[in-house]
């Protein structure tokens, strides 16, 4: 074998270097991935972790192949490790609905300061000293596997996916595809606000299948008709005020994107 | 020969049915839970529901929401051995046996699909007729429905007459012939006909491609695609690679239900998408149901069974909608497909 060709075989045999990171948020991501309890011993063998915060022998790396991010933006430290692990990094993942879309963190945007201040931030002044919002407004994303928290099975898939060079799939269905395959009844029949229709599935639609409405964790489809979403909700009986917060719980900012108003609409 | 069932052996009949080993009886069971009726394993007369049309459809049992086609280690290929039991499907009505039919063509048509008909040969379809639309959403008598069935039961108030459609139906009922009597009683196709079901009023639909009530129903479609999943006629699918994380090289093959009113159904390499717009996808559902099937089995694919606007979030009416089309419409354009 010539030299050239052990190198580039060599090459191919490397593990690819990955990293598990979390700024703002509840590390409840990254214990999604850890659910995968009996895969983690393989999952080692197809990737090189380098870094995960709860392990803290891991010291991180001068370049990772993929990183997962989860959290959001919350303070000035969260974008200067996001930046800093972004440089180094040939592909960004954002990990659970915090990083992808906002998540509860981002609802603060929604909110007058005077009624939360007091009761949450008095003692940690420094959460507030910057506007929650996904990573997605200072960095490039590669790829979301979003959800509140993210499915434990996609992330194994995608991990997967990526060891054997393929180009990750992307889940476009929505929550309603996956509650009919489960075969359960429609909440909105039983007058529910369920957000199935417009949000994007994978979840195994978990909580219409518990008889808990979708509440949007995973963000909207690409398609989402969110106009005649809020006339049927509208229809149904809810305030429009409280159709509005239910759907910007999870990603508020993102749906101003795509039109639906709130309280600050800059984004 | 037709047969009759008393109603006072119905119960006996049905359980001497369940009591059988190496055979399960399939049918409609309303959910404790939530009022949802569904095909499923029978196990207690007095859980059997005919009340109404199931919501969800029977399809899955032939069509399965995930079918391992086959798994793979390296280059290697195992086809998994499956022997399914015989069952029995119960209190299926005529739409719904007609969209079995629809399936049998479409999982037939070039090539005869394995996974399928092991699953419709192992079943007997025993029918149950409508004389009466079961609510506003039935249009069964619009779309030309045929018989299709291996024993149809008509309610007949005290006694089930019992109509024999194919030779295992025939067997079904010599198995078990002490519950039945012989009758020369018939029913003439007048006095079959399901009353106020035939709500559609077009015949062609062709014409009405570019017609702009269309908007109707399109801008009320959420995309959510309960009218592809519950309908007893749609069959696409996908296939998925799931690999092993043990050993990426081995893994299995699964066929899994996919649906046109998705973005992506229509996602080719390259990323071009042939339906990117809903109006399209919603049209195409619609026309391949009443339009395209026939063009080329010469039957509807619909069945009229109305699920795809009874379980619809916003109720899109298409039925209405293309009611409400007047004929004499100046500058239609051909259809496009
Ligand atoms: S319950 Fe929710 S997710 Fe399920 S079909 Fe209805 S709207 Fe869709
Ligand atoms: S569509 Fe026809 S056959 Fe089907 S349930 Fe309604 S009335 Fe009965
Ligand atoms: S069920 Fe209704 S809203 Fe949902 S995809 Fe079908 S037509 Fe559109
Ligand atoms: S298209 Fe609608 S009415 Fe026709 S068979 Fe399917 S679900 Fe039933
Ligand atoms: S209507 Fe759509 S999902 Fe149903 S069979 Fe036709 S193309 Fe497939």
């Amino acid at each position: 074998m010539l030299r050239k060709q052990k190198i580039e075989k060599k090459k191919k045999n490397k593990k690819p270097v990955v990293g598990f990171y979390a700024i703002t948020g509840c590390q409840g991501c990254l214990l999604s991935v850890l659910f995968n309890e009996d895969k983690l011993f393989d999952l080692t063998k197809l990737i090189d972790i380098k870094a995960f915060p709860f392990i803290k022998q891991l010291e991180g790396a001068k370049e990772f192949d993929v990183v997962f991010m989860e959290g959001l933006v919350a303070k000035k430290n969260d974008l200067k490790e996001l930046k800093e692990i972004r440089a180094k990094t040939k592909v960004l993942v954002a990990i659970g609905a915090c990083a992808c879309t906002g998540g509860i963190p981002a609802f603060r945007n929604f909110m007058k300061e005077d009624n939360y201040k007091h009761l949450v931030y008095h003692k940690a002044m420094h959460l507030t000293d910057m506007k929650p919002t996904p990573i997605d407004k200072y960095v490039k994303v590669d790829y979301y596997l979003p959800g509140c928290p993210p499915d434990k099975n996609e992330i194994l898939t995608f991990i997967k996916d990526f060891v054997l060079g393929k180009k990750p799939e992307i889940y476009k269905k929505p929550v309603c595809f996956d509650c009919r395959k489960e075969g359960n009844p429609c909440l909105l029949d039983s007058g529910k606000l369920c957000l199935g229709p417009i949000t994007r599935g994978n979840c195994g639609a978990v909580c219409p299948s518990g008889g808990l409405e979708c509440w949007g964790c995973r963000g909207p489809t690409d398609d989402a008709n969110i106009k005649t979403m809020m006339s049927l909700l509208e229809k149904k009986g809810f305030d429009v005020s409280h159709i509005k917060k239910r759907m910007k719980s999870f990603v508020g900012l993102k749906l101003a994107k795509k039109g639906i108003d709130t309280y600050e609409q800059e984004y | 020969m037709n047969y009759v069932l008393k109603k006072e052996v119905f119960s006996k009949f049905v359980n001497s049915v369940l009591k059988e080993k190496g055979i399960d009886f399939i049918a409609p069971v309303k959910s404790e839970q939530n009022d949802i009726i569904k095909f499923q394993k029978l196990i207690s007369f007095s859980d059997l529901c005919l009340d109404k049309n199931a919501y969800y459809p029977l399809k899955e049992w032939f069509f399965k929401k995930n079918e391992v086609l086959f798994e793979f280690k390296g280059d290697k290929i195992t086809i998994p051995e499956k022997k399914p039991k015989p069952k029995i499907f119960f209190g299926v009505r005529r739409c719904d046996l007609n969209s079995i039919n629809r399936q049998d063509v479409a999982f037939s048509e070039g090539c005869w699909d394995p996974y399928y008909f092991l699953e419709r040969e192992a079943s007997t379809l025993i029918g149950y007729h409508c004389f009466e639309k079961e609510d506003n959403y039935c249009f069964c008598g619009s779309v030309g429905l045929e018989d299709h069935y291996d024993l149809m039961f008509y309610d007949r108030g005290d006694y089930f007459l019992v109509e024999i459609g194919s030779k295992k139906g025939a067997w079904f009922l010599k198995q078990r012939i002490r519950f039945f009597k012989k009758t020369t009683e018939r029913l003439s196709a007048r006095k079959k006909v399901i009353k106020n079901a035939n709500r559609l009023q077009k015949k062609n639909i062709a014409p009405f491609y570019d017609h702009k009530n269309w908007k109707k129903g399109v801008d009320l479609c959420l995309g959510c695609t309960s009218c592809n999943t519950l309908c007893p006629s749609c069959y696409c699918f996908e296939f998925k690679d799931k690999v092993n994380i043990s050993n990426l090289k081995n893994g299995k093959r699964i066929r899994e239900w996919s649906a046109c009113q998705l973005k992506d159904f229509s996602e080719v390499a390259g990323n071009h998408i042939f339906r990117s717009d809903r109006e399209h996808r919603f049209k195409h559902r619609i026309y391949h149901q009443l339009q395209y099937f026939n063009e080329k089995h010469g039957k509807h694919l619909c069945s009229g069974c109305g699920r795809c606007i009874r379980g619809c979030p916003t109720r899109i009416d298409f039925v209405g909608i293309l009611n409400n089309m007047k004929t004499k419409k100046p500058n239609v354009k051909k259809p496009k497909k």
